[in-house]
């Protein structure tokens, strides 16, 4: 093994541990599955005789409204065709995805600002090490969340009757490489700038980019966003991990699996670049505070 | 086993380090003084890999050395000025030590590195709160543990960046002797510090830094030696005879005198020790000396020489400018 | 000073009721008659607009011309006012491929009706003198079921009229006790007369001639612009079409019909989705073939002013499948096959609100009347709390995307299990916590 990547996993090893010990992830992982049970409970006191009634229940007439105004009212019937779990998913992954890059970026501009990393490496580290060490913590916290949240769905899906299915873990692979190319975003940005404070505000703005872009083009009042906004958005889509998340959920949904993967492929691809460019960048600005 | 050939560093227009040649010899504890933002720390970085430099060469272990060359760095240790606040806050003194035990692979090398870690803990007095957390350590503990964290993996140079700040006598001492019994292992040490009675204490060499340029490097006494034109002996008297400093000019080697109570100071040229001479000639006179001192020029005195005033001087006496 | 205050109320009435009516804009569309997959359905674009959505490979028909267009805020969408004006332009449609050569467009005469087969699939359109023959082709059939009708209407009344004198006759001769023997034989041989049917030749008939740019284009984007008669261009003529394409065909979804509210069924047309209900009544099923458009485009083809989402699919519902069976498998019983079959809804008697789904009886009770619902049932027990289902076709054959889940959703069960588990994380930190702490002062 490398020096860089012996160093990046013994690194790593501790930012996992630290993680464990603070209670941050604890509180995110709580949150995560609190919100899951109230939409699963929510879910089911809307079935009636005909099926998923979303007026039955006063979060699902919020959350139904909400959605099919922004949506359209076919974007809420797909969303819930095989019942809560995409959309209980999608909401349960937040807060822990948030709590992970948001720390990435705040302790690496930290760390690097009062010469922790300049520390270590004076021994056989490098800046690249160093972030592809935080790197490796959130995809490693992430999976185990993944893990115990599909634990806890399942014992939902158990007790109500209800089922995952196929959909759900389909879904479950897009968004977890989404994650782990937000994470690299993330990575990017703190080795750019120089405070945390700065470093979380442009994190916050560029995933909010992302966002409308993603409503821009996906939303039924689009007309005006994308007038607007068609060429940043066409720009924006080449890098934007929603983008890419909802192509590979709309080419599954079709069957088309090669190209499922192809999209997989191309996230995978496009985090390796965040990572070299980050490593390039880090190597030309170095780690001295 | 460290040397650097015309090593520059210059931000934007502002040159840190003007063409740097340094040699330093294995197992020796070399000095690197000098005054602030005279390039100490620019040096430092650039002999650590931690900044490009602008152009020269490095070489360490007759091997050009380059950043990237990781493999290098297990070779070195590294203390620098001030423990980084904040970080590792939840790790132990015992922890911290181990994280850095797993980066350089010890376990793989050396076996079981926890012996080790426990003995050098043992060796500041850390022994006792190797569980404690080090958010709680005060900074002359954090100082300590950061010298033997550099010792951690036996590395044949060490780069101190003021070791012994914010330590106590005690700590201070206990430093030093780490210090001088690494070398006495064999260990090059390369110390940059501002306490220069220390350095005097410690040195084998000296290198002073002024304006980016090396002004002087040598062993300690031959520095001194170079730098003092005359020699002052004290002597202690019973009595001190009224004129005795006039009559005692007959002596050709006398410079100057001056007489404070009964203690008699004599101005000498350097060519050679005259306290002999002198004391011959007070006992000639029935005046027996209860004490004959010759005061040294120490390292404060000349640093401050060279890098305040008499920069025409010094290159008088062969100086490199 | 009481005059002028009722002056001042008038006034303000006038202006509210004034604020009401919709203001109509006089204003240049292309009213657009455009295939849906399973029909025509009509829709236009005005000046507000500036796309015109159809599907591909179709025969789509539009016209120009003016009209009063105005804003109906009770169901939210424009509507055209023809009867106060309705004025058809008389030009030519240019057509201009995105970024390539373009084309004139001449109106034609036309005709489209659907023949006797597989129903959307039969659509036929003539043009020009085509047209006007097929047109009077189906206007002399039904001139010709007409007078059959007449034909049948004048032997019934003689029929009626004959059975009513021998059934006079028979009463009078058998009241003097006399022999009625052939006169019954005579009423034996008398037969009813066979009532008409109307021409089947057609699923729906050919519609009026009308004359129309006929638009069957490949999928793309296009422009066009309307030329008039002097060559010259008309404003606000200029629109952009979309001409899009089905991204899955013969997708099956399935009406979901509830037994206690059989008149508000619910549609499942996802494949391999999931149908949760409470088990609380049956189900009845009718199964369609779908495709699948872009739910945006398909929207606003079928209104203009609709609003859909852009990067979303729809499946649309086409027909029914014809002469299926359904295949249920599921815990804690057999497997099963079910049958499409007709059923009546009975109103509750008496006072009470209600009704029930029952089995049609042609024969018995319900002879003289139609079924309200052919599907099939699905009995929903507390036994079967998974069902999945397949549809078969004819033939046996399983049809692709027809899967489907039926499960009874537990409502009660063991919530507060699944709230401990979501505080599980906190737990763990708190032993962590503790663990670390005892580490610390060791």
């Amino acid at each position: 093994m490398s020096f860089r990547m012996h160093a990046a996993l013994v690194i790593a090893k501790r930012r996992i541990f630290e993680s464990y010990l603070s209670p941050g992830y604890y509180i995110a992982q709580a949150v995560g599955l609190l919100l899951s049970y109230f939409l699963i409970s929510g879910f089911v006191s809307s079935i009636d005789s005909s099926g998923f009634n979303y007026m039955l229940n006063p979060l699902y007439e919020l959350i139904g409204r909400s959605l099919s105004g922004t949506f359209g009212l076919t974007f809420l019937k797909k969303l819930f065709a095989s019942g809560p779990f995409q959309f209980v998913f999608y909401v349960s992954i937040i807060p822990v995805f948030l709590y992970l890059s948001l720390s990435t970026v705040f302790h690496f501009c930290l760390e690097k600002k009062v010469g922790a990393i300049e520390l270590l490496t004076y021994g056989p580290v490098d800046g690249t090490s160093y972030f592809l060490a935080f790197f490796i913590k959130d995809m490693v916290l992430t999976i185990l969340y993944l893990l115990l949240l599909i634990l806890f769905l399942s014992a939902a899906a158990l007790l109500n009757n209800l089922v995952l299915g196929l959909a759900f873990f389909y879904v479950l692979v897009v968004v977890f490489f989404m994650m782990m190319l937000l994470y690299t975003i993330s990575i990017m940005i703190s080795v750019l700038t120089d405070s945390s404070a700065s470093a979380i505000a442009l994190y916050i703005a560029v995933i909010f980019l992302f966002l409308i872009v993603l409503m821009g083009s996906f939303t039924i009042i689009s007309t005006y966003i994308t007038s607007f906004s068609s060429v940043l958005s066409w720009v924006i889509n080449w890098v934007s991990p929603f983008f890419y998340g909802g192509l590979a959920i709309s080419f599954i949904e079709a069957g088309y699996i090669v190209n499922y993967l192809l999209i997989l492929l191309v996230m995978t691809v496009l985090s390796c670049l965040f990572l070299l460019l980050s490593h390039l960048v880090i190597k030309v600005k170095g780690v001295h505070s | 086993m460290i040397r650097t050939r015309g090593l520059v560093k210059k931000y934007g227009s502002f040159t840190a380090v003007d063409n740097l040649d340094l040699n330093i010899s294995a197992g020796e504890i070399y000095g690197f003084l000098g005054p602030n933002g005279a390039g100490k720390t620019s040096t430092m970085l650039m002999l650590l890999g931690i900044v490009k430099p602008t152009a020269g060469e490095i070489f360490l272990f007759n091997e050009k050395y380059t950043p990237d060359k990781l493999d290098m760095r297990n070779k070195i240790g590294v203390v620098p000025e001030k423990h980084p606040y904040g970080v590792w806050t939840w790790m132990t003194a015992f922890e911290y030590m181990q994280l850095f035990a797993d980066l350089f692979d010890l376990k793989r090398i050396h076996g079981n590195c926890n012996d080790r870690i426990e003995y050098l803990l043992l060796q500041v007095d850390l022994y006792g709160v190797r569980n404690k957390r080090i958010a709680e350590f005060s900074r002359g503990m954090l100082q300590k543990l950061s010298i033997i964290r550099a010792l951690l993996h036996d590395p044949d140079i060490l780069f101190l960046d003021e070791p012994i700040s914010g330590l106590d006598p005690i700590g201070i001492k206990q430093i030093r002797n780490l210090i001088l019994a690494e070398n006495r292992e064999g260990r090059t040490i390369f110390i940059s510090s501002h306490l220069l009675s220390e350095m005097e204490k410690l040195c084998h060499r000296i290198a002073i830094i002024y304006k980016g340029k090396l002004l002087a490097e040598d062993s300690m006494n031959s520095l001194l030696a170079k730098l003092v034109k005359d020699r002052e002996i004290l002597i202690d008297l019973e009595t001190l005879p009224h004129n005795i400093g006039n009559t005692i000019k007959e002596l050709p080697f006398i410079l100057d005198t001056t007489t404070n109570g009964n203690t008699l100071a004599i101005k000498v040229s350097k060519e050679r020790d005259f306290r002999k001479d002198i004391s011959g000639y007070l006992i000639n006179k029935g005046l027996i000396p209860l004490r004959i001192e010759e005061t040294a020029l120490s390292l404060e005195e000349a640093f401050v020489t060279i890098t305040n005033e008499n920069i025409d001087l010094f290159t008088e006496i062969g100086g490199r400018e | 000073m009481k005059m002028l205050f009722i002056f001042f109320l008038f006034f303000i009435f006038i202006g509210l009721s004034s604020a009401n009516v919709p203001v109509r804009q006089e204003q240049f569309i292309y009213s657009v008659m455009a295939f849906n997959g399973k029909d025509y359905s009509g829709t236009f674009c005005s000046e507000n607009s500036d796309t015109i959505y159809l599907i591909a490979d179709q025969d789509n028909f539009i016209t120009a011309r003016k009209t009063l267009v105005y804003y109906w805020p009770i169901t939210g969408d424009w509507k055209t006012d023809y009867d106060a004006l309705n004025y058809p332009f008389d030009g030519t449609l240019k057509l201009t491929v995105k970024g390539g050569e373009s084309r004139i467009i001449s109106s034609e005469r036309y005709t489209y009706y659907n023949v006797q087969g597989e129903y959307e699939q039969n659509w036929e359109v003539t043009t020009g003198d085509e047209a006007e023959k097929t047109w009077q082709h189906y206007l002399s059939l039904i001139n010709e079921y007409w007078l059959i009708t007449e034909q049948y209407q004048k032997a019934k009344i003689s029929f009626d009229l004959m059975m009513n004198k021998l059934a006079e006759e028979i009463t009078k001769k058998r009241n003097s006790g006399l022999d009625v023997t052939e006169l019954i034989e005579k009423l034996k041989v008398l037969r009813l007369p066979e009532p008409p049917q109307p021409p089947n030749d057609y699923i729906v008939p050919p519609s009026p001639v009308q004359s129309a740019f006929i638009l069957n284009l490949p999928r793309g984007e296009y422009n066009i612009h309307f030329i008039n008669k002097d060559d010259t261009v008309m404003e606000d003529s200029k629109k952009r079409v979309i001409v899009f394409k089905k991204r899955r065909t013969d997708g099956i979804g399935f009406e979901v019909i509830p037994g206690d509210k059989w008149t508000r069924p619910v549609e499942s047309k996802t494949p391999s989705s999931v149908l949760y209900v409470d088990g609380t009544t049956n189900l009845y099923l009718r199964p369609f073939f779908q495709d699948e458009f872009n739910d945006l485009y398909y929207k606003k083809m079928l209104k203009n002013d609709a609003k859909g989402n852009p990067n979303l699919m729809n499946w649309v519902h086409i027909q029914q499948v014809p002469g299926g069976r359904i295949e249920l498998t599921g815990n804690n019983y057999d497997n099963e096959e079910i049958l499409e079959k007709p059923f009546y809804v009975e109103q509750a008697k008496g006072s009470g609100m209600g009704y029930k789904i029952v089995p049609f009886d042609s024969e018995g009770t319900h002879k003289d009347r139609g079924p309200n619902l052919i599907a099939f049932k699905v009995l929903m027990n507390n036994e079967r709390s998974v069902i999945k289902l397949n549809l078969l076709d004819r033939n046996g054959l399983n049809l692709a995307g027809s899967s489907r889940q039926i499960r009874v959703v537990v409502k009660t069960r063991c919530q507060s299990v699944l709230l401990l588990l979501c505080l599980l994380p906190l737990l763990v930190m708190a032993v962590i916590r503790i663990i670390r702490s005892r580490k610390y002062t060791v």
